[in-house]
């Protein structure tokens, strides 16, 4: 009897063990609460020649942790805090916290801050050791016309169809504000994603639907929305101005033995339609009405090769990426502007997640808050993802 | 815009919360779905093969020896969330992880 029962014990605290890799002879039980630090970071130096005039800085430093809390299969919690170093401050930002849960083998839900499926740029390629060049296409970021996070709520999930697959994401955020030109008149019209406190009642609601047509999942394309009626705050002029975006994204990758490597496609195009409002312009102290037609939208599209197959060790951690990218903001607002950019990059992987980027870009542009011209710049930066 | 904001609102509406209950209501169903009976006529791919297929769609894929067992699982379900990967594609790539650090 004790022999007997000696040996179920005895064996059940082996199986126990038999998952867990840290050790097997160790008479502990493993924990099914599980916390990782991780995140990302990235360094370099920067050359501009901006219409002649030029500028050099080593920038960056940027430190990206990120905090993951496995509280069991199904619950997790992220969170990414960002440090940065800009105009001679430190600036410290919530990239995103939210809490999911897998409700079942199709949905998770999630709730809290998080990154937006807008498209993929923002959600799946910004972080520096992912992206391939050390600049964002035009369109992004800093007076951006795509949104990048939000805070709400939101369903998503793929289906496996026996070989192609499809995913889904619907949400509900606080949605953006209206700039409508109170506190920098060059700005009216433009959205301000960033609202931790809804000015209104109206929530934006959105989606992205994925389709990957082939059993290699080599191919995604994506349709994504987003909309809300009101962004002005209640009780303004511009309370009922709605908003309506949209974009459209592509990704191919592949290791094509014929060309002996890695091909990797990828591209986006947002659309944003915003309400036509008037704003006021002060000219020589005359306050003076105006409006336009507030279309704006972006496009880039990214080729990038990786000689994988090479049979030799330096070749086959290069990886060449060339991007096209382009902005068009309404004709008639102050921020209005037609940009266009090539950037080229020489990439040397050490990791998976830490690779060293050269690149050389362009950017022509008309308008915008420069007034336009050529600029061009020269970047060298290091990326680590740990 | 309005129209178009409005259906899309109701239609999203619904989508979360009929998404929600369905989701709640039948996370232990028992019925054989017809997608379940046709993969196991498929031919199966192999974890190995969807992980080098999978986890080099937006980064670089790590290699099996990169983390261990518990870590595997936290990424797993990091990944299968903000990736939306398919859950049977996930568990296959995570059992070969595990299998293979
Ligand atoms: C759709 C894009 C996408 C796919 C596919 C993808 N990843 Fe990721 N992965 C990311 C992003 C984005 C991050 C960075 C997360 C962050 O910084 O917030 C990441 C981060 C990671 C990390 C760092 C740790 C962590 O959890 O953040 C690991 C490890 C990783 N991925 C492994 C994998 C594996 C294994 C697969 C294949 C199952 C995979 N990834 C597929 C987008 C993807």
């Amino acid at each position: 009897m004790i022999v007997g029962f000696g040996h179920i014990t005895y064996g059940q605290t082996y199986n126990n063990f038999e998952t867990d890799s840290v050790t097997a002879s160790q008479p502990f039980k493993p924990s099914k609460t599980q916390f990782m630090i991780r995140g990302y970071g990235h360094t370099g130096l920067n050359f501009m020649n901006t219409e002649g005039e030029k500028e050099s800085s080593y920038v960056g430093s940027a430190f990206a942790p990120i905090f993951l809390f496995k509280h069991s299969d199904r619950l997790m919690f992220e969170a990414e805090l960002e440090f940065g170093l800009e105009d001679n401050e430190l600036e410290v930002g919530l990239e995103y916290a939210d809490v999911m849960y897998i409700l079942n083998k199709n949905m998770t839900v999630r709730a809290g801050k998080f990154l937006l499926p807008f498209g993929t740029f923002m959600e799946r390629l910004h972080p520096a050791w992912i992206n391939r060049l050390p600049t964002t296409p035009l369109g992004y970021g800093h007076d951006g016309i795509a949104p990048s996070s939000g805070i709400g709520v939101e369903l998503r999930g793929a289906f496996d169809l026996g070989g192609p697959k499809l995913n889904y994401a619907v949400y509900s955020t606080n949605g953006p504000r209206l700039k409508d030109g109170s506190l920098e008149p060059e700005e009216a019209g433009m959205l301000m994603f960033q609202n931790f406190e809804d000015n209104n009642t109206s929530k934006a609601f959105g989606g992205r639907i994925g389709l990957l047509p082939f059993a290699d999942s080599s191919t995604e394309i994506g349709f994504s929305t987003y909309s809300t009626s009101k962004v002005g705050t209640t009780d303004s002029e511009y309370e009922n101005t709605g908003a309506f975006l949209y974009a459209f994204d592509f990704a191919f990758i592949k290791q094509i033995p014929a060309i002996g490597g890695f091909i990797d496609i990828k591209g986006q195009y947002n659309n944003s339609d915003i309400d036509d409002a008037t704003y006021i312009e002060i000219e020589d102290d005359i306050e003076e009405e105006y409006t336009f037609d507030n279309k704006s939208d972006s496009f880039y599209a990214q080729l990038s090769y990786r000689p994988t197959m090479a049979s030799n060790d330096f070749l086959k951690k290069l990886e060449l990426v060339g991007r096209y990218s382009n902005l068009n903001t309404p004709e008639g607002a102050e921020w209005e502007e037609q940009s266009d950019q090539y950037a080229f990059g020489l990439n040397y992987w050490l990791t998976w997640r830490s690779v060293i980027k050269v690149a050389y870009q362009t950017t022509d542009s008309v308008g915008g808050h420069d007034g336009g011209g050529t600029a061009n710049g020269f970047f060298m930066h290091w990326a680590i993802g740990f | 815009m309005k129209t178009i904001h409005k259906i899309f609102t109701v239609a999203i509406l619904l989508f979360i919360s009929g998404g929600t209950i369905v989701g709640c209501s039948s996370t232990k169903n028992n019925y054989t779905a017809a997608t379940d009976v046709q993969e196991e006529f498929k031919m199966e791919k192999s974890g190995a093969q969807m992980w080098g297929e999978a986890c080099n769609r937006c980064h670089l894929a790590p290699s099996p020896a990169d983390y261990n067992d518990t870590d595997w699982s936290t990424i797993s379900l990091h990944m299968r969330v903000r990736a939306n990967l398919a859950e049977n594609e996930i568990a296959k790539i995570e059992t070969f992880l595990k299998s293979a650090n």
